[in-house]
């Protein structure tokens, strides 16, 4: 029992950060067509900035909040800079632009930083357990789940109280005619790409705090799995992005927990295998989006 | 007139450079080097401190002061395909020794273009044995994987330590190699493996394998991983703020600032290590010479091993007395208590991967590294590749 309910906040921890890369993803996508593979950059140069930070002397907490700062600043740059200009664009095209921003930020990461993993040393204290019957449970995952579910409620709330959030989610739906009803169409896909870099800064604290140093390719790998969990849960949904994160961090957790030694290596391929069957079952995605792209 | 007088001056002047040229033997060497990818941080310093000795000798004359050597330097971006391009492009420019990328895989992928003309190949500090299967041109320089685990396994039985839990990725030789050969030694001198997770290179969280191992029955009193960054720092931190103390053992891939830099989590973890810059030693003088001239220190012992393998090439050429390919692997394979700088080495009765001294060391608080003890592999505990 105490296994399992280990095991499940690993899930819910891992599955937290998926979903606001996923979501990140996904607003960005549901606003100008492009899905964003320099997201995981974004994430990098957060974590690069709680690095840099934290070795110019700032105290732990200005380091994070720093790096979620960079983070924003990074997103804002890369829409203004690259895909403003490819605005309207076919998706794939799209998409090329992406990769290639991505590769000239990791070549930056690599000759302007390091190649190699640099440490980010936080305070022992931040590491400590506690303990819910006969379970130890870590102090990080569990501040990890609180700042996702945080961010996640914030975000909503951003989403559907506030007249940007309106607008954002109006632009999702149609951006020609928000344009033609007068809202500044650049305004609001700036703050989709600022929310976006946002989460972005949020999930690199969470995983520099879990992890423990950052690298060129930190930002790669989950914001692969965060992609798959935009398709899963629909492209273009945001709700579908946060629950596919979820199912997508449970997966992973659950098949490394309780896989048979012998079935491990292919646990990826059986993680994958289960999106695809997910995916025949609904090809929409979980949660499809009003005006669902077929994934 | 004048038009003749040009020609044959011009002529014999060309016959008389191509003649110079000709005369003026010159050893070439080929080095893969990654300079982005995950063997960027070995490959870099391996070839800085490649270079740099080479530099020192080649202003004495060259190697055993006699034959220049001219280095070909190409970047494979850690791409196994790119590798065996390059490789064959420096084949082609006349390379007549292979330095190779600091793994096997891409040493292995190397050796099979090197192997149609016999040229010598070597690995920067590729430690899986494997690695020297494909044939008698290929070499390691670092000790191997099954030294470094046959070592650490008996300075952790000494240490008392009776139950190990083992931490591998089938994803490269070495992340599985180095904590099997371990496990096999361990066993050997009446050790018991309690436990086995396996992981996925560049796994984004390792909670799932941290609950297993505390969930353990009966609970490991050592823990033994061969994972490299950032594998390892997510892995030790996850641990450790699982709340567990348990003693963590790795192999020489934990030797880097980056880990040493990751706090209180590492204090206590015990590694392998190629050498260890004692007072007074070949590998301080090394670090001396080298600071002096380049203005930084060397903070990894990849910038050691870069130089012992000039210093290995070097004592292979004079004992051919040739720089023929074949010849030259010939003699590199009978080199017996060679000397070099981390530790001498001994490629005699050995399958190609050097017999040399296995340093066991251990994480300070303070971040530094801390000398335990230095020691050859037991032949009778050494797990066979």
């Amino acid at each position: 029992m105490d296994l399992i309910l280990q095991q499940t906040i690993n899930a819910i921890s891992l599955g937290g950060v998926y979903a606001m890369l996923a979501l990140g993803l996904a607003i960005v996508f549901s606003i100008v067509g492009l899905i964003n593979f320099a997201h995981g950059d974004i994430m990098t140069f957060g974590g690069y900035g709680i690095f840099l930070s934290l070795a110019f002397g700032f105290p732990p907490v200005a380091a994070l909040t720093i790096g979620i700062g960079a983070a924003v600043v990074m997103a804002l740059a890369l829409e203004r800079t690259a895909f403003r200009a490819m605005r309207g664009a076919d998706v794939v095209i799209l998409l090329i632009t992406s990769f290639a921003v991505s590769e000239i930020l990791k070549v930056l990461f690599q000759n302007g930083i390091s190649a190699r993993p640099v440490p980010i040393s936080l305070p022992a204290s931040w590491s400590g357990t506690y303990q819910i019957g006969g379970a130890t449970i870590g102090v990080v995952p569990t501040v990890s789940i609180l700042v996702a579910f945080g961010s996640l409620a914030g975000l909503t709330w951003v989403l559907r109280r506030t007249a940007t959030g309106m607008a954002m989610r109006a632009a999702a739906q149609d951006l020609e005619m928000l344009r033609l009803l007068g809202v500044r169409a650049n305004r609001v896909v700036a703050v989709a790409f600022a929310l976006s870099g946002l989460l972005a800064g949020i999930a690199a604290v969470i995983w520099t705090a879990q992890r423990g140093s950052v690298d060129p390719m930190m930002g790669f790998f989950p914001v692969l799995k965060a992609f798959i969990a935009t398709v899963l849960g629909g492209l273009g949904s945001l709700g579908g992005a946060v629950l596919a994160g979820f199912v997508i961090g449970a997966l992973e957790v659950m098949t490394q927990a309780f896989l048979p030694d012998s079935l491990s290596p292919y646990r990826d391929a059986i993680v994958l295998g289960l999106v695809i069957a997910a995916l025949l079952w609904r090809p929409d995605g979980l949660l499809p989006a009003a005006n669902a792209n077929r994934s | 007139m004048t038009l003749r007088k040009l020609f044959l001056s011009t002529t014999a002047a060309s016959l008389a450079l191509t003649a110079a040229a000709a005369s003026a033997e010159e050893y070439v060497i080929g080095v893969m080097s990654a300079q982005s990818g995950y063997l960027a941080p070995y490959d870099g310093p391996a070839y800085a401190g490649f270079q740099f000795c080479i530099d020192e000798k080649n202003a004495n004359g060259g190697l055993n002061g006699t034959l220049p050597v001219r280095t070909i330097v190409k970047d494979t971006r850690s791409d196994i395909a790119e590798g065996v391009k390059v490789v064959q492009e420096m084949l082609d420019e006349g390379a007549q020794f292979i330095v190779s990328s600091a793994d096997a895989d891409p040493t292995i992928a190397a050796a099979q273009i090197t192997m149609a003309d016999g040229i010598p190949t070597m690995t920067f500090a590729g430690t899986a044995p494997v690695l020297t299967q494909v044939g008698e041109h290929v070499f390691g320089s670092y000790p191997a994987d099954n030294q470094q685990g046959a070592v650490l396994a008996q300075y952790a039985r000494d240490q008392g330590f009776e139950r190990v839990y083992l931490v591998k990725s089938p994803d490269s030789a070495y992340t599985l190699g180095g904590p099997e050969y371990f496990g096999a030694a361990f066993e050997a001198l009446g050790g018991t493996i309690v436990g086995t997770s396996n992981y996925s290179l560049n796994q984004p969280d390792f909670s799932a394998i941290v609950t297993t191992i505390k969930a353990a029955d009966p609970q490991p009193d050592v823990i033994v991983t061969w994972a490299w960054e950032p594998d390892f720092p997510a892995f030790i931190k996850a641990l450790r703020g699982a709340g567990v103390t348990t003693q963590v053992m790795g192999g020489d891939v934990l030797d880097t600032p980056t880990v040493r830099g990751l706090g209180e989590v590492v204090s206590g973890v015990v590694h392998t290590s190629g050498g260890f810059p004692e007072e007074g030693s070949a590998y301080a003088d090394f670090i001396a010479r080298f600071t002096a001239a380049k203005g930084f220190a060397p903070d990894n012992n990849y910038y050691a091993s870069g130089c012992d393998i000039a210093n290995m090439i070097e004592q292979a050429v004079a004992a051919a007395g040739s720089t023929d390919p074949r010849a030259v692997a010939a003699a590199m394979a009978g080199i017996e208590n060679g000397t070099a700088i981390m530790s001498n080495f001994t490629f005699k009765g050995t399958d190609r991967m050097p017999l040399r001294d296995v340093v066991v060391a251990r994480i300070t608080a303070d971040g530094q590294k801390e000398f335990v003890l230095r020691a050859q592999a037991d032949p009778a505990t050494m797990p066979k590749p």
